[in-house]
C-alpha cells in the first residue's frame, strides 16, 4: 500500500520508476542529458532530476538540513535548506526542488543566510535549551547548525511571558528514549518507520504548534530496526535508553568493527570509554548495512559485560569448576589432549573467528584428529560443502536490489537478517520487487505471495508443477533464498537439492551471469568455518575429548557422551561452559582483531575496541599456547603469521571488504541430482517467527539485560487489547 | 508579492516565483505573462465606470435562493441549456472560450483559468485525469461558494462537466467543507437529479462523454482548502500540503493528473461557453474581466453577497450594495478587501481602491476571494488582527517550521500588542518575523498569516505605539502608587 | 697546627666510635643510619626508639633518633611516636616526660606507624559495580 503513495509523492523516486515523466507532461523538447547549473558561480553538470541539494553537494557545498535524509523520502518541511536561486523572488527548498538548466544557485547570499537564520530562530523558539543534560549534546545537528547558521542572540522575549511549548514524553519501548519537547518535527523517524522498517507505528497527531510525533496510542515501537531512529533524529528527542546519561561523544574512543550477531556482518563503530563498551553505532557500508543496524546488534553490547568467562576454570575432584591460573588450565588441557590419543572432536560455534578456527584445526590435525565440525548443520550428501556456492548468499546483499522476484524458502529474513530484509523491502518499495514465501506465514513488513509451508511445494516448483512456477520462470533476475536452518531437518539435503534444481531451471530464462540460489546463514562464523574445511555437524561421533570453540548449541550440549572430557573455549558462560570440564576464557568480538566472513562470502575484520576482561585472551593465542604445552608447536606467533596461514588455506579470507563470488552452481546442482529420497512431510518451520524470538539468539544477546527487557516489552505489548498481529 | 492573496485554491503556479522548477518552457511563458499582468501599470480604462451590473449580465441568478434550486428551477434559469453542444464542440473550444473570457481563478490567486485547464491537455500516459473542485471555503469572511452550492448547485455540476470535458477528466471530486451540511446535501441532491436526468454519468447529456461527479465532505480544516492538502485529504491522509513540484497537473489526486479549481471558477464556465468569452471579457477592466461574487461583511448596514462587475470601486460597492458603513463613510476605519489573509487597507486607501486583481495590488493588498471585511472606528483593530492570527495559528498544519513556530510566535506577540505590553522595537521584530514566514513555507498559509500583520504594521503603527505607551504609563503609575 | 695536621678531627672521630660501642658497632650503626653521631640519650619511647641530643651540632642536626634495633633497616619517620614528634621537630624544647601539659588518657590508641605500602595498608573499597560480571559455574553440591 505504501509503495504506490511513495512513488507518486517523491519526485526522485518517480523518476526512477518512470523516467521521462516530467517530459511527458510538457511540450518542451527533451532535456539535454546533463543540466548545467551554477552553485555559487561554480559550474556543475548534473543529471536531470537532481535536486538543488544534490547539485550543491557535487560542487562541494553542503546545504544545512534537518528533515532531508538521502535514504528517506523527501519531506521538505524543515525549511532549513532554503537557498536563493537567481531571478526567483523567494528562496527554494533545496532538498525537494529539481534543478533546471542554467540555474544560478546562491548558497551563501544575503537572502539565503537570512532565510536560514529565520528558520533557525523558529526552531529554537520552542526547543528547550537543555543541551547540558541532553544526550545528543556534541553530536546534535541543531547544536551544530545553530552555531553555523543561527543568530548570535535571542530575541524571543516571550520566554518571559508565555514560555516555551512542552510536550509529554512517550514510552515507545526499552530501546528508544523520547524527550518530545526537543522534537523539531522533521518526521525523519516517521518516514524511517514507514519506509525502511515497514511499520506504520509512528506518525503525527495534532496540527500546528500542537503537532506531536508519536505512536497515536500509547504503545511500543515494535520494530527490529527501532534503534535507527536514534541516529536519524537530528536533535535529542529520540535517544538511546540504555546509553542515556552514560557518556559524551567526545569522551569515547571509536573503533571500527564488524557485527557478529547475525550472518550479515554489519559494519559498526564501537564507542568505548575507559575500557568499557559504551555503545555500538552503525558504520556506512553500502554493500551490507547501508547505514542501518538491527536492534540486536546495536543494543546487546551490555551482554558483553554479563556472564563472562574471566578466568580459566577446571573441574576439581568434587566435580565443580574452580578458577585456576592459566598454567594449570593449559596443563590440564594438554594432558587431556595428549591422553585422547588423537580421538578428539572439535566443534566451532557461531561466533568463532577464522583465526581461532584455523589454529584449532591445525592443532587437532597435528594431534591426529580430522574431526572438526561446525555447530550449524549442512547436508553433506551430493557436493556437500565442496562448492562454496552451495552455502553462501550468491547474489550478494546489495545485488538483491536488482532482483525482480524473490522466493524465500524456510526463512524469516526480517528477524534472521533484518538488514537483508530492508534491502528486499527497499526493492519492494522502489523497484516493484515481487516476493513469495514458502514456510511459516510471518510478517515480513511487505506483501508477499504465500505459497504454503509444506516442503512438497518446493518439489512441485522444482518439477514445474506448481502454479507459481509460471511467474518464477518469467523472472529475469529471480532470487531463491533458502534459510540455513532448514538443514537441521532430516530432509535438508533434499530441500537444498530441489532448490538447486529449481534455480538451474530458472537459470535458462534468467539474465546471463545472474545467480539465483542463495543460502542465508544464521551465524557469523559459519561461512568462514566451511571455507576453512570444517565439516558441518550432523551427528557427533564419540570422542575422548570434545573441544568446543564457542559452541553453545543446546542439541550439541545435551548429547554429551559420558566419559568425554569437554574443553570449552569461549567468552560467555552459556550451555557450552556448563557441561565443560575445562573452561578457557576467550575474547568476544569487540575484544579481538579477528576475521569473519559474512553470509555473502565477504571477509571482514573486527578490531580490538577493549581489552578482553580479566584473564581472558584472544582465542587463537590460547590455542597457540595449548599447542606449545602439548608439544606440537603451531608455526605462528603473531596475528600476521596466522593470517598468512589463513591466506594459504583460503586466499579470499584476508582480502578484507572484498566480496568473493562463488561459481560452480551448476556442478553443485548436478552432483545433487541423484538424490531421490523423499522429503519429510512436516511443514517448514523457522525459529524466529515473532519479534520476541529475535532478541536472544546467541550467547551475547542471551546475556544482555536490554534484550531481556525488549522481550518483556514485546510480550506486554502483545497483551494489550490494541495489539494487532500483522502476520 | 505580486498579486496573489492567500492561495487557497486555484493555484497551479504560485503567484510569486512558483514557476521555478516547472520543467517545460510552456510553463515559463506562463509565468512571464502572469508576471506581466500583475506587475505592469494599471490596465487601460475602456469604460467610464464599472459596476452596477445589469441583471441580464448576472450569472448566478438564484444567488439569494428566491427560486427553486433543484433541477426544474435550474432548467428554467437556463442551466443545462445546450450543454451537449458545448461538450461536442470539444476541449479546444471550451478552453478557447475560457481563455478569451480572461477568466481568472476565483479562489484567491487569480491564475488565468484557461491556461490552467490547458495544462491538462498533454498526451495521455494512460492515467485518468481528474477535476477537483475546491469547495472547502474556509476563509474567514468568504461566503460565496456556499451560496452557489446551496442555491445554484446545478451551475456547479454543469461547470464540472464542462471543465472536465475541457481537460479530458473522467470524474470530478467536489471537496466540500465539512461544516457546509446543507450545502453538501443540496449539492448531493442536485447530483442525483443530474444523474437521473442523464446529464452526468455515462454518456453525459448524450454527448458520448462519460463523466462522474462525487462529493467528498471535509472534516473542517482550513488548510484543506490548499490544493495539495485538499488532494491529500481527498486521498484519505492528513490534510497537509505537498511539496511542489510535482504539481497536481503532473501528479495529483491518486497519483493522476489533476486540476483543482474553485467552485465559482467552475460554475461560471458553462455561462461563459454559452454566452461567449467576449461577453465575459467585456465586463471589468482588461485582465480583470468578468463578474464576481463579492461578500461584504462587518460593520456595514446590510452585509450581503452580491454578484458585481469586476473593477467596481470599493466605495461604490459598499455604498450601493451593503447600505454603507455603520455610522457613515467617515466612520470607516479599515477594510480587509479579500478575505482574512489579505492585508487591510485604511480609509484613505479605500476611497480610491478598485475591486479587481490589479487595482488592489496597487493598494498593496490583494483581491483574494473578494470577501470584504469592513471595520468601522469602533473596532479594536489590533485585537481584530490578533484574532485572525490566532485563527491561522490554530489552522496551521504544523508541517513546516516557519508556519508552525512563526505563527505561534506572532500570535503571542499580537496578543501582547493588544494590551500594549511590549516595547516599540518589537513592532520591527514582528515585521521581520512575518517576513521570515512569508515565502518560506510549503504552502501559502504562512503568507496568508503574515500579510494581515504586515498590513496592520504598515497602516496602524502609531496605534500600536500609542497602546504601548499607555501601558507603560499605567504600569509606572501603578508602581508609584504601590 | 690543626690546619696542617687535623689531630682534633681524629680525636673526635675516635670519640664517636668509642661512644658508639667500638669499631664494629660503629660500622653497623653507620651502615644502618648512614650517619655516626655522638650525643646524649635524652629518652626512649614506647616503640623502643632512642632520642639523642647534642647541641654542638648546629640547629636542625642537634636532635636525632635511632630507631629500635629490631626494625633494622625498615625504619620510617612515622615510627616516631606522637609524644616525641613535637620535640624532634623542634615544635617544643620540652621533653615529653618533662612537659606538664601532656594529657594521658586510657582511651588513647597505641602509636602505629604508617602502613602504606605494606600488606596491612588501608585500601578503600570500591563503590562501583564491577564492569564485568563473571559467570559463576553451577555448583554441583
Amino acid at each position: 500500500m505504501f509503495r504506490t503513495t511513495l512513488q507518486r509523492t517523491v519526485p526522485c523516486i518517480r523518476l526512477v520508476v518512470a523516467p521521462g515523466q516530467f517530459r511527458l507532461n510538457s511540450n518542451a523538447p527533451a532535456p539535454p542529458s546533463k543540466l548545467e547549473v551554477f552553485i555559487d558561480d561554480k559550474k556543475v553538470l548534473v543529471d536531470p532530476g537532481t535536486t538543488v541539494l544534490q547539485a550543491a553537494a557535487l560542487a562541494g557545498v553542503e546545504i544545512p538540513r534537518f528533515c532531508y535524509h538521502e535514504r528517506l523520502a523527501v519531506a521538505g518541511n524543515c525549511r532549513m535548506c532554503l537557498v536563493e536561486v537567481e531571478r526567483s523572488p523567494k528562496p527554494v527548498a533545496a532538498c525537494a526542488m529539481p534543478v533546471m538548466n542554467g540555474w544560478k544557485i546562491k548558497t551563501n547570499s544575503e537572502l539565503t543566510r537570512k532565510a536560514r537564520e529565520g528558520v533557525m530562530e523558529f526552531l529554537l523558539m520552542n526547543h528547550p535549551l537543555d543541551c547540558p543534560i541532553c544526550d545528543q549534546g556534541g553530536e546534535c545537528d541543531l547544536q551544530d547548525q545553530s552555531m553555523a547558521f543561527g543568530s548570535d542572540r535571542s530575541r524571543f522575549v516571550d520566554i518571559d511571558y508565555s514560555g516555551k511549548r512542552a510536550v509529554e514524553d512517550k514510552d515507545i519501548g526499552p530501546l528508544v528514549k523520547t524527550i518530545m519537547t526537543r522534537c523539531i518535527h522533521c518526521t525523519r523517524c516517521i518516514r524511517f518507520a514507514s519506509e525502511v522498517a515497514g511499520v506504520d507505528d509512528l506518525g503525527t497527531t495534532g496540527r500546528g504548534s500542537d503537532m506531536q510525533v508519536g505512536t497515536y496510542i500509547e504503545k511500543m515501537f515494535l520494530s527490529e530496526l527501532s534503534g535507527n531512529v536514534i541516529d536519524l533524529c537530528p536533535v535529542g528527542a529520540l535517544t538511546s535508553k540504555p546509553y542515556s546519561f552514560s557518556a559524551r561523544p567526545w569522551e569515547t574512543r571509536k573503533t571500527d568493527s564488524v557485527d557478529v550477531l547475525d550472518a550479515l556482518g554489519s559494519n559498526i563503530v564501537v564507542s568505548t570509554r575507559a575500557g568499557d563498551v559504551m555503545r555500538i553505532l552503525p558504520r556506512l557500508n553500502e554493500d551490507i548495512n547501508e547505514e542501518w543496524l538491527s536492534d540486536k546488534s546495536r543494543f546487546s553490547y551490555d551482554g558483553l559485560k554479563r556472564q563472562r568467562l574471566i578466568t580459566p576454570l577446571v573441574k576439581d575432584n568434587k566435580g565443580n569448576l574452580v578458577p585456576v591460573e592459566w598454567e594449570d588450565a593449559l596443563v590440564a588441557t594438554s594432558r587431556a589432549l595428549i591422553n585422547a590419543n588423537g580421538n578428539i572432536v572439535g566443534v566451532s560455534g557461531g561466533l568463532s573467528d577464522a583465526e581461532s578456527m584455523i589454529a584449532l584445526k591445525d592443532l587437532l590435525n597435528r594431534l591426529g584428529s580430522e574431526q572438526l565440525y561446525t555447530e550449524e548443520p549442512f547436508p553433506m550428501t551430493g557436493s556437500g560443502t565442496d562448492f562454496r556456492s552451495s552455502y553462501i548468499l550468491n547474489s550478494s546483499i546489495s545485488g538483491l536490489e536488482q532482483a525482480d522476484l524473490v522466493l524465500l524458502i524456510g526463512t524469516n529474513p526480517r528477524y534472521e537478517a533484518p538488514l537483508l530484509n530492508t534491502r528486499i523491502r527497499k526493492s519492494y518499495v522502489h523497484n516493484d520487487l515481487e516476493i513469495a514465501l514458502l514456510g511459516p506465514k510471518v510478517d515480513l513488513s511487505y506483501d508477499y505471495e504465500y505459497l504454503g509451508e509444506s516442503p512438497a511445494i518446493l518439489k512441485d516448483l522444482a518439477e514445474k508443477r506448481h502454479a507459481f512456477y509460471a511467474k518464477l520462470s518469467k523472472a529475469k533476475r529471480p532470487v531463491i533464498i533458502l534459510g540455513a536452518q532448514q538443514f537441521e531437518r532430516e530432509d535438508g539435503a533434499i530441500l537444498l537439492a530441489q532448490a538447486q534444481q529449481l534455480s538451474q531451471e530458472l537459470n535458462k530464462n534468467a539474465d546471463k551471469g545472474w545467480k539465483i540460489l542463495n543460502v542465508l546463514q544464521q551465524v557469523a562464523g559459519q561461512v568462514a568455518a566451511l571455507d576453512l574445511g570444517y565439516k558441518p555437524y550432523n551427528n557427533l561421533p564419540a570422542a575422548k575429548v570434545l573441544y568446543l570453540l564457542g559452541a553453545d548449541n543446546e542439541s550439541l550440549t545435551k548429547c554429551k557422551p559420558a566419559g568425554t572430557t569437554v574443553i570449552y573455549q569461549g567468552h560467555h558462560g552459556d550451555a557450552g561452559a556448563a557441561i565443560a570440564d575445562i573452561v578457557l576464557p576467550g575474547a568476544a568480538y569487540t575484544e579481538k582483531q579477528a576475521t569473519y566472513v559474512n553470509t555473502e562470502g565477504r571477509a571482514q575484520q573486527t578490531l580490538m575496541a577493549v581489552q578482553p576482561p580479566g584473564m581472558a585472551r584472544s582465542d587463537w593465542k590460547i590455542i597457540r599456547a595449548i599447542s606449545e604445552f602439548v608439544g606440537v608447536k603451531l608455526p605462528y606467533d603473531t596475528l600476521n603469521e596466522v593470517r598468512d596461514r589463513l591466506t594459504d588455506v583460503c586466499p579470499s579470507m584476508t582480502r578484507y571488504g572484498d566480496l568473493e563470488p562463488a561459481n560452480y552452481l551448476v556442478q553443485a546442482s548436478d552432483l545433487a541430482k541423484d538424490l531421490s529420497s523423499q522429503t519429510v512431510s512436516t511443514p517448514l518451520n523457522v525459529k524466529q517467527i515473532t519479534l520476541e524470538d529475535f532478541y536472544m539468539t546467541d550467547s551475547i544477546s542471551r546475556s544482555s539485560p536490554t534484550m531481556a527487557k525488549c522481550i518483556q516489552a514485546v510480550r506486554k505489548q502483545k497483551e494489550s487489547k490494541y495489539y494487532e498481529s500483522r502476520a | 508579492m505580486n498579486g496573489s492573496a492567500l492561495v487557497r485554491s486555484n493555484l497551479v503556479v504560485k503567484g510569486h516565483g512558483g514557476a521555478i522548477g516547472l520543467p517545460s518552457l510552456a510553463f515559463k511563458n506562463v509565468l512571464q505573462t502572469r508576471q506581466n499582468t500583475t506587475a505592469a501599470a494599471p490596465p487601460p480604462e475602456l469604460k467610464a465606470s464599472y459596476g452596477n451590473l445589469s441583471d441580464s449580465d448576472r450569472i448566478f441568478t438564484n444567488l439569494y435562493g428566491r427560486h427553486d434550486w433543484q433541477l426544474k428551477g435550474a432548467l428554467k434559469r437556463g442551466d443545462w441549456y445546450k450543454t451537449k453542444e458545448i461538450l461536442i464542440k470539444g476541449t479546444d473550444y471550451i478552453i478557447n472560450e475560457v481563455k478569451t473570457s480572461g477568466l481568472r481563478g476565483r479562489g484567491g490567486a487569480g491564475f488565468p483559468t484557461g491556461m490552467k485547464w490547458s495544462f491538462m491537455n498533454k498526451p495521455s500516459d494512460g492515467r485518468p485525469k481528474y477535476l477537483v473542485v475546491n469547495a472547502d471555503e474556509g476563509e474567514p469572511g468568504t461566503c460565496k461558494d456556499r451560496e452557489i452550492m446551496r442555491h445554484d448547485p446545478h451551475k456547479l455540476i454543469e461547470g464540472c462537466l464542462v471543465a472536465g470535458r475541457a481537460m479530458g477528466a473522467c470524474a470530478a471530486y467536489i471537496y466540500i467543507r465539512g461544516e457546509f451540511y446543507n450545502e453538501a446535501s443540496n449539492l448531493q441532491q442536485a447530483i442525483c437529479e443530474a444523474y437521473q436526468a442523464g446529464l452526468i454519468g455515462k454518456n453525459a447529456c448524450n454527448s458520448g462523454y462519460d463523466f462522474d461527479v462525487f462529493v467528498h465532505r471535509g472534516a473542517g480544516a482550513y488548510i484543506c482548502g490548499e490544493e495539495t492538502a485538499l488532494i491529500e485529504s481527498l486521498e484519505g491522509k492528513q490534510g497537509k500540503p505537498r511539496l511542489k513540484p510535482p504539481f497536481p497537473a503532473d501528479v495529483g489526486v491518486f497519483g493522476c493528473p489533476t486540476t483543482v479549481s474553485n467552485v465559482e471558477t467552475v460554475a461560471v464556465a458553462p455561462t461563459i461557453c454559452r454566452r461567449g468569452g467576449a461577453w465575459f471579457l467585456g465586463l471589468g477592466r482588461p485582465r480583470n474581466s468578468g463578474t464576481k461574487l463579492f461578500n461584504i461583511s462587518g460593520h456595514v448596514n446590510n452585509p450581503c453577497t452580491v454578484e458585481e462587475e469586476m473593477s467596481i470601486p470599493l466605495k461604490e460597492l459598499i455604498e450601493r450594495h451593503a447600505g454603507g458603513i455603520i455610522g457613515g463613510w467617515d466612520n470607516l476605519l479599515a477594510v480587509i478587501p479579500g478575505g482574512s489573509s489579505t492585508p487591510l487597507i485604511p480609509k484613505h486607501v479605500c476611497e480610491t481602491a478598485i475591486m479587481d486583481f490589479d487595482g488592489l495590488v496597487a493598494a498593496q493588498t490583494s483581491l483574494g476571494t473578494a470577501a470584504l471585511i469592513v471595520m468601522n472606528k469602533q473596532t479594536d483593530i489590533v485585537k481584530a488582527i490578533a484574532r485572525l492570527i490566532m485563527f491561522y495559528k490554530h489552522e496551521s498544519c504544523g508541517q513546516c517550521t516557519p508556519c508552525r513556530e512563526g505563527i505561534n510566535w506572532m500570535n503571542k506577540i499580537m496578543y501582547r500588542f493588544v494590551d500594549g505590553q511590549a516595547q516599540s522595537s518589537e513592532i520591527d521584530m514582528l515585521w521581520e518575523i512575518s517576513k521570515q514566514i512569508e515565502g518560506h513555507t510549503i504552502c501559502a498559509l504562512g503568507d496568508g498569516a503574515a500579510w494581515p500583520v504586515q498590513g496592520l504594521i504598515r497602516h496602524f503603527r502609531p496605534e500600536l505605539e500609542c497602546r504601548m505607551k499607555k501601558y507603560q504609563e499605567q504600569n509606572e503609575k501603578q508602581a508609584l502608587s504601590n | 697546627m690543626n690546619n696542617i695536621f687535623p689531630f682534633n678531627k681524629f680525636i673526635t672521630g675516635f670519640n664517636i666510635i668509642k661512644a658508639n660501642g667500638g669499631p664494629l658497632n660503629a660500622f653497623k650503626k653507620l651502615f644502618r643510619h648512614d650517619e655516626l653521631k655522638i650525643g646524649t640519650l635524652v629518652g626512649t619511647d614506647e616503640m623502643g626508639n632512642r632520642y639523642y641530643e647534642n647541641n654542638t651540632y648546629f640547629y636542625g642536626r642537634n636532635r636525632w633518633v635511632e630507631y629500635n634495633d629490631q626494625v633494622y633497616l625498615d625504619y620510617d619517620a612515622s615510627q616516631i611516636t606522637a609524644e616525641w614528634y613535637g620535640w624532634i621537630h623542634y615544635k617544643t624544647d620540652l621533653l615529653p616526660y618533662n612537659d606538664p601539659n601532656r594529657p594521658k588518657y586510657k582511651w588513647m590508641a597505641k602509636h602505629t606507624e604508617n602502613e602504606t605500602g605494606t600488606e596491612r595498608q588501608y585500601v578503600p573499597y570500591s563503590t562501583m559495580p564491577p564492569k564485568i560480571q563473571a559467570w559463576v559455574p553451577p555448583n554441583k553440591n
